[in-house]
């Protein structure tokens, strides 16, 4: 450490998608006036976690300044512009909703849950939102005359993450002077005061730093097996402990889906994400409720005749996290924090949002490093609670009866408290920026909207609080204008991409 | 528009009226530019960087009208300019492909064909007529400029000197249009950017697209005079 205690230089321990944005936030943050070095067993590999991204991630790009042209090339993403949950409700056919990225029509300033709740005619997100138009044709939400990183409707990426990890860590090194050390880590030296002093490498010895990142996946290594910070189990509330994951290859001008497919199954759900060139398809479940068999059954009737071609890679997961998240000089991010079932797409965004605190409010000296490590805890364990929440609301309004996996996720205690006070509220007030007052929220009130009401939930109409009735009918007929508009005028997810092919997004 | 190669023996007995070509510009707003010819044009026209709705790469054009489909230069029967783009001037010829593979085509449905036209494109003795020569040296000038107009394009962006220039306009009938996807050089910019200029004829060009920003003015002073005289033919007769 340098002398009077100030923070020169950052270990990174592990690349992948959470090491190498870690880096690429810090780095680009503090250009040559912080040392960032990250280390990493080029051997071992990485897990590619989240093939589902947040708008963030547009932003998050921007800063590391990597163009969008050049990221989606090389990680072979396409547009995401939402979810679309399939037999969730009642496990019908044709029972689907979406969370789409667009807010709904004049939200917040203007809420229509209460108009559509007293005349529910069409689903809610098809009634005020334009979105979902846009994803059942395919379409893209910006043009090829659209500048980087900016759409007509709001979107984000689905990618390979593998490749975003190798086109970060080109970016890092290349460009914004990240050192890079290949080794494996095979010890860990701890100082007097209980910090780690240094990681000790197999072929480079000591490497010291200031402050050290884990990023060493569901290992640990740092924090957990270090500093014995204890792993928080969560599958009390969330009980998917198990992924089936195959990559189906797709036809050449085959369409892209606009958005993420869940569909929910028998013991669990499928995540079904398109790429240009492969799909990525898996199935989530519990293995308290269901074999591995009987899932791979259900996953081949969805995947279809091809599934016999592919080979199933089956993942353990721990839905859970770390009890503190930065300790001493060690903070985690990525799969060393915690992971959770994909159902929202949170690993990537939580990944962001950890860095992105990280690089910003990087202390200047030890002594401050204690009260960011505090602040860093108090709002990485509220967001972690709101995503758990927010995903076990999917779960609860289910009144699907096909399985001990749907009955047990409605059994009270499994439910957050929070969660049920705040289902109690919506019985007769709709969701609104009122229940969501911290400045670290995940999931603004339009998103528990769409999920409420997708699932089924109603909020009893309460006549005084229609006096905007005019506006209302207005942002409804917005809306319909909208969806006519842009399903006119946008190209389709594969027209675009191809285009993108070939020419570049402008610059502005 | 039918554009075909031009062919000597189907082309041969064509007779073309020059000043009818300019017809088909009367519905045009914007009309590409190469950057040899930019510093001419701007003295007469706003001066504006686009993005070409197939591709989305920018290119520099001339603005002639306040919406799309509009041009203010058309009287009707000719455009009402001291100095008209290459892109006008070539009509109704064009260039086809790219390099050694580039031929000459013509719009077959060109207002411009027509009998009685003055120019020929083949003279008594089956050589090409001046007309025909200084059309030819037209096309060559846009197909030679297409990469020089691309690097002026990309030193633009590269420099940082273009900004969305928003065109709110209120007329005098009460009316107004709000037109966008028009890219100008800012003076500002141009000026913090002028090191980074090295040659003196690109830095001249770009201060004349600059310059020529203040020319929306006469289009808009266009627009209101067609406004009073369509107003003025539809007013109860006095």
């Amino acid at each position: 450490m340098a002398e009077n205690g100030a923070i020169r230089s950052v270990c990174i321990v592990g690349g992948g998608s959470a090491g190498w944005l870690t880096a690429g936030l810090i780095a680009a943050h503090h250009g040559r006036d912080l040392s960032v070095t990250l280390v990493e067993s080029v051997r071992r590999g990485t897990i590619g976690v989240g093939e589902g991204t947040w708008p963030t991630m547009r932003n998050t790009l921007r800063k590391i300044g990597i163009s969008e042209t050049d990221f989606m090339r090389f990680t072979h993403a396409s547009f995401k512009q939402g979810a679309k949950f399939a037999r969730w409700r009642t496990g019908a056919a044709d029972d689907f909703y979406y969370h789409p990225l667009v807010l709904p029509e004049g939200f917040p300033d203007l809420d229509l849950a209460p108009y559509w709740n007293a005349e529910p005619s069409r689903s809610f997100s098809d009634a005020v939102c334009f979105q979902e138009a846009l994803c059942e044709a395919s379409l893209a939400p910006k043009l090829i005359t659209s500048p980087d990183y900016v759409g007509i409707a709001n979107y984000a990426y689905h990618l390979d993450a593998v490749r975003l990890g190798e086109l970060l860590a080109e970016h890092c090194i290349g460009t914004l002077g990240v050192h890079h050390i290949d080794d494996d880590i095979v010890d860990v030296r701890l100082a007097e005061n209980g910090d780690v002093a240094a990681v000790i490498g197999e072929r480079h010895g000591p490497i010291e730093a200031d402050l050290f990142v884990d990023c060493t996946g569901f290992a640990s290594r740092l924090l957990g097996e270090a500093l014995g910070v204890p792993f928080v189990d969560r599958s009390d509330v969330l009980f998917v402990d198990r992924a089936l994951a195959v990559q189906r290859p797709v036809e050449e001008d085959s369409p892209i889906s606009s958005n993420t497919i869940s569909t929910a199954q028998r013991h669990g759900w499928i995540w079904d994400i398109g790429l240009p060139t492969r799909r990525g398809i898996g199935y989530v479940w519990s293995s308290r409720h269901a074999g591995a068999e009987r899932v791979e059954e259900e996953l081949a009737a969805y995947v279809g005749p091809d599934f016999a071609k592919l080979s199933p890679r089956e993942i353990t997961i721990r839905s859970g996290h770390r009890s503190q998240f930065w300790k001493n000089n060690v903070v985690a991010v990525g799969l060393a924090a915690g992971f959770l079932e994909p159902l929202e797409a949170s690993a990537l965004v939580l990944i962001e949002l950890s860095a992105d605190y990280i690089a910003t409010a990087m202390p200047a000296t030890r002594p401050a490093m204690d009260f960011v490590a505090r602040r860093f805890n108090t709002m990485t364990r509220y967001r972690w609670d709101r995503i758990i929440e927010f995903l076990k609301l999917h779960y609860v309004l289910s009144e699907r009866e096909d399985s001990a996996f749907w009955r047990d996720n409605r059994d009270p205690a499994t439910i957050p408290q929070d969660l049920q006070d705040q289902l109690e509220l919506w019985r007769d007030t709709p969701p609104g920026e009122h229940d969501f007052a911290s400045a670290h929220e995940m999931f603004p009130a339009a998103s528990y909207q769409y999920v409420l009401y997708g699932m089924g939930f109603r909020t009893r109409p309460r006549t005084g609080r229609l006096a905007q009735h005019e506006a209302a009918q207005d942002a409804f007929d917005r809306t319909a204008a909208l969806k006519r508009k842009l399903t006119a005028a946008m190209p389709t997810n594969r027209a675009l991409l191809d285009r993108l092919a070939q020419y570049r997004f402008p610059t502005l | 528009m039918t554009i075909v190669p031009l062919n000597r023996a189907v082309h041969a007995g064509l007779r073309i009226d020059p000043a009818r070509a300019a017809e088909s510009a009367a519905a045009v707003h914007l009309v590409p530019l190469v950057a040899d010819e930019i510093r001419q044009v701007a003295s007469q026209f706003p001066v504006f960087l686009a993005k070409d709705g197939e591709t989305g790469q920018f290119y520099a054009a001339a603005l002639m009208g306040l919406e799309p489909q509009e041009n203010l230069f058309w009287n009707g029967a000719s455009l009402e300019a001291d100095v008209l783009p290459l892109n006008l001037l070539r009509l109704p010829f064009f260039v086809f492909g790219d390099g050694p593979e580039a031929a000459i085509g013509i719009d077959e449905a060109s207002p411009a064909i027509a009998p009685e036209g003055p120019c020929a494109i083949v003279d008594a003795e089956g050589g090409e007529t001046d007309y025909f020569r200084s059309v030819q040296a037209i096309l060559g000038r846009l197909l030679q400029g297409r990469d020089a107009t691309r690097q002026l394009v990309d030193l633009m962006l590269e420099t940082r000197i273009v900004r969305e220039i928003k065109l709110d306009m209120a007329f005098h009938d009460g009316s107004t249009s709000t037109l966008t996807g028009l890219y100008g050089v800012d003076e500002v910019a141009l000026g913090r950017a002028r090191d980074r200029i090295t040659a003196f004829d690109d830095l001249m060009i770009l201060a004349a697209m600059a310059l020529s920003l203040d020319k929306v003015a006469a289009l808009v002073r266009r627009k209101n005079a067609r406004l009073d005289a369509q107003s003025a033919w539809f007013a109860p007769g006095g």
